[in-house]
């Protein structure tokens, strides 16, 4: 139940290696934040800075308006769930979740109480006299926020919680944690490498790299209008895809060129582009997987392509394709739009042609990689 | 048929051949073992026989003593020795030995496994260094240093100065604890910090339940240094009666020939009295004992 502000944060490790540069964020209060990025890209160090774990090298971080650089973790207010659950091995469940309450020298009978009433939120009762090592993955996990819920915390600090679990169970726990999270009705920064968590958690994503922030957006945002290449590519899956490819502006129109063919851009991103008053000339075009679709050769806007490689996904196929100079392209083609026959002869070394349609497209500078209508 | 059969025998056999040899290989060890636990109990077994022997005092060569009784014991803990003295002497150092080293050892392997400071390497490789030159090298200074703040025996009492010479660099012995404790997720002290623990309760709630193995180990050893120890205790006791421990007690039984001759049954029965609870101690804790040796050494 507080805002976060992070002004200037910087980490510099003892080898001089520069963890995070100049990393500016206000999380209000109850917003769920969640930082995601490429293994490195200085989201944990960023989320431990805030918890007390990691010593601040420049700036300030702010909790509730209150600088708390040099506060240790057990004075900061906030709760924290570790990616291995760190639970504390020779303590039983019930001790588990009681021990930060005991620290608080609270009486044990309202212990007792928070105790139980966490263990019921979590479907965890039946385990509380049992030692962590005695239970599975997920009911560790469960303990681990149950620890971290009974504290009334400020913050709640969430670090690659679901990454040890197996894919399902991870599914079901990120639906639980929406519903906790509406329980709790607190502040939550989240970190995960995983993009549809942050796209299914989150009101805001932080998506970092190197240290940078790269972009600060709603999910829409980050997946509508990518800030540049990186964003683009890191956000949706499969990633999407890039070509060279020229622009061009024949009256007032603007065209694109990917591989021979010729594709006027349309709709909201055709007027974007007449009001920044882009300029012709070489861009990157990015196009989602999703909205790539299998075309006529004879076409004009088809891309003459061969198949690679088939996925077989269920309720859809992923098509790994090249085009005629190398070029690597993913199309997502749900199963349900193929006529009967077309599934089993799309197999690796067939010759055939994709294409999309003008109000899909994604414009990035080829120098500086940033997006274009922005 | 009869080829299928033959090939089963075989098979028997060589199955049969790998038991037996098995066996014997197991036989020739444990007649090894056997063998040398006896040797090495032989003394110990010739002490408490002697211990009882009521018939003479000197050394006589025989073990089996021809009249049995109590009378060394008793004359053991009679007020006209000083054995009551030295055996306090003996247990106060090495109580207080076994709390402080105890303490300062793993407060130094919880600081050198979780702390990162400037100096925490060079420190480590200093002490290892220094951990190679004998401890003699030190004593005539200590012995000086002791003398000037008036704790040798000479003083009257060498309690204090010896349990300082045993607890000072203490710290040195955290290997095998720091080994242990950096085999305990770092994860562990962070969870806690952030539910409120400051360090001193992170090593008190959290490591030490679970490096009691470690712990115990820390403790027995610390207690056994002293409680064994002659060198230092005899230089810095200076051989004044009222100062000494058991060890240089025992041994100023059996000075001469003469003093050999009246006291000897009487040392072996003081021996006893030492060994005893030090035997109790290892016999209840050597489970703790053995894991903590082995768990200190593999770093996982």
């Amino acid at each position: 139940m507080a805002s976060v502000k992070l002004t200037n944060v910087k980490k510099v490790y003892d080898n001089n290696v520069v963890a995070v540069h100049d990393f500016n964020l206000d999380i209000h209060d109850k917003e769920f934040v969640v930082f995601v990025g490429p293994s490195g890209c200085g989201k944990s160090t960023t989320l431990r800075m805030i918890a007390g774990l990691e010593e601040i090298s420049g700036g300030t971080v702010e909790i509730d308006g209150e600088v708390v650089n040099d506060l240790q973790p057990k004075d900061r207010n906030i709760a924290m769930v570790f990616q291995n659950y760190a639970l504390y091995p020779h303590m039983t469940v019930y001790d588990n979740i009681a021990f930060s309450l005991r620290l608080q020298k609270m009486p044990e009978d309202q212990i007792y109480e928070k105790v139980t009433n966490a263990a019921d939120i979590l479907g965890i009762t039946e385990y509380l006299l049992r030692k962590p090592r005695a239970l599975s993955g997920g009911q560790r996990q469960r303990v681990a926020i149950g620890r971290a819920m009974v504290r009334h915390s400020k913050v709640f600090l969430m670090d690659e919680p679901l990454s040890n679990l197996d894919a399902k169970l991870r599914n079901q726990m990120r639906a639980e944690i929406i519903l906790l999270r509406q329980k709790l009705d607190t502040t939550f920064i989240y970190v995960t490498h995983d993009q549809t968590e942050a796209m299914t958690l989150a009101d805001r994503i932080v998506i970092m790299k190197d240290g940078y922030i790269m972009q600060v957006g709603t999910p829409e945002e980050c997946f509508d209008m990518p800030s540049n290449l990186f964003v683009a590519e890191f956000i949706g899956a499969p990633k999407m895809n890039i070509m060279k490819t020229q622009l061009l502006r024949e009256n007032g129109k603007y065209f694109v060129t990917p591989f021979g063919s010729k594709i006027e851009v349309t709709g909201e991103k055709g007027k974007l582009l007449q009001q920044k008053n882009v300029p012709a000339g070489e861009v990157l075009l990015g196009v989602r997987p999703e909205h790539m679709v299998l075309a006529d050769a004879r076409d004009a806007a088809a891309i003459p392509a061969t198949l690679e490689v088939n996925e077989m996904m269920g309720s859809e196929l992923h098509l790994h394709v090249f085009t005629e100079d190398g070029t690597r392209l993913i199309v997502r083609v749900p199963t349900i739009g193929l006529e009967s026959g077309e599934r089993e002869s799309l197999v690796g070394g067939k010759k055939m042609a994709v294409t999309f349609e003008g109000k899909v497209m994604h414009f990035f500078d080829p120098e500086t990689e940033k997006n274009l209508l922005l | 048929m009869s080829n299928n059969n033959t090939a089963a025998i075989e098979r028997e056999k060589r199955h049969m051949g790998l038991k037996a040899s098995a066996r014997i290989s197991n036989t020739i060890i444990y007649i090894l073992l056997v063998v040398i636990s006896i040797i090495w109990l032989i003394p110990f077994v010739c002490i408490v026989l002697q211990s009882f022997r009521m018939e003479s005092t000197g050394r006589v060569g025989y073990v089996i003593p021809q009249v049995w009784g109590l009378g060394n014991y008793r004359k053991l803990f009679d007020p006209s020795t000083n054995f009551l003295r030295w055996y306090l002497n003996t247990f106060i150092i090495a109580l207080v030995v076994a709390v402080v080293q105890t303490v300062i050892v793993l407060c130094m392997s919880y600081t050198l496994s979780r702390f990162r400071f400037k100096m925490r390497k060079p420190l480590m490789q200093f002490m290892l260094i220094l951990g190679m030159f004998p401890g003699m090298l030190a004593m005539i200074i200590l012995y000086r240093v002791l003398d000037d703040l008036h704790l040798t025996g000479q003083y009257g009492n060498a309690v204090p100065g010896l349990i300082l010479v045993y607890v000072a660099s203490s710290g040195m012995g955290y290997y095998v604890s720091k080994g242990f404790f950096d085999t305990i997720p770092k994860t562990l002290d962070e969870a806690a910090r952030v539910d409120g623990a400051n360090r001193a309760q992170v090593l008190y709630k959290i490591i030490l339940p679970l490096a009691k193995p470690i712990v115990i180990y820390t403790i027995l050893t610390a207690f056994m240094g002293p409680w064994g120890d002659f060198v230092f205790a005899r230089y810095v006791s200076q051989v004044i009666p009222q100062a000494m421990n058991v060890a240089v007690g025992l041994q100023s039984w059996l000075a001469t020939d003469t003093m050999v001759h009246d006291n000897y049954t009487l040392f072996c029965a003081g021996g006893v009295v030492v060994a005893v609870p030090v035997a109790i101690l290892f016999m209840c804790l050597q489970r703790y004992y053995v894991e903590g040796v082995t768990g200190g050494a593999v770093k996982g």
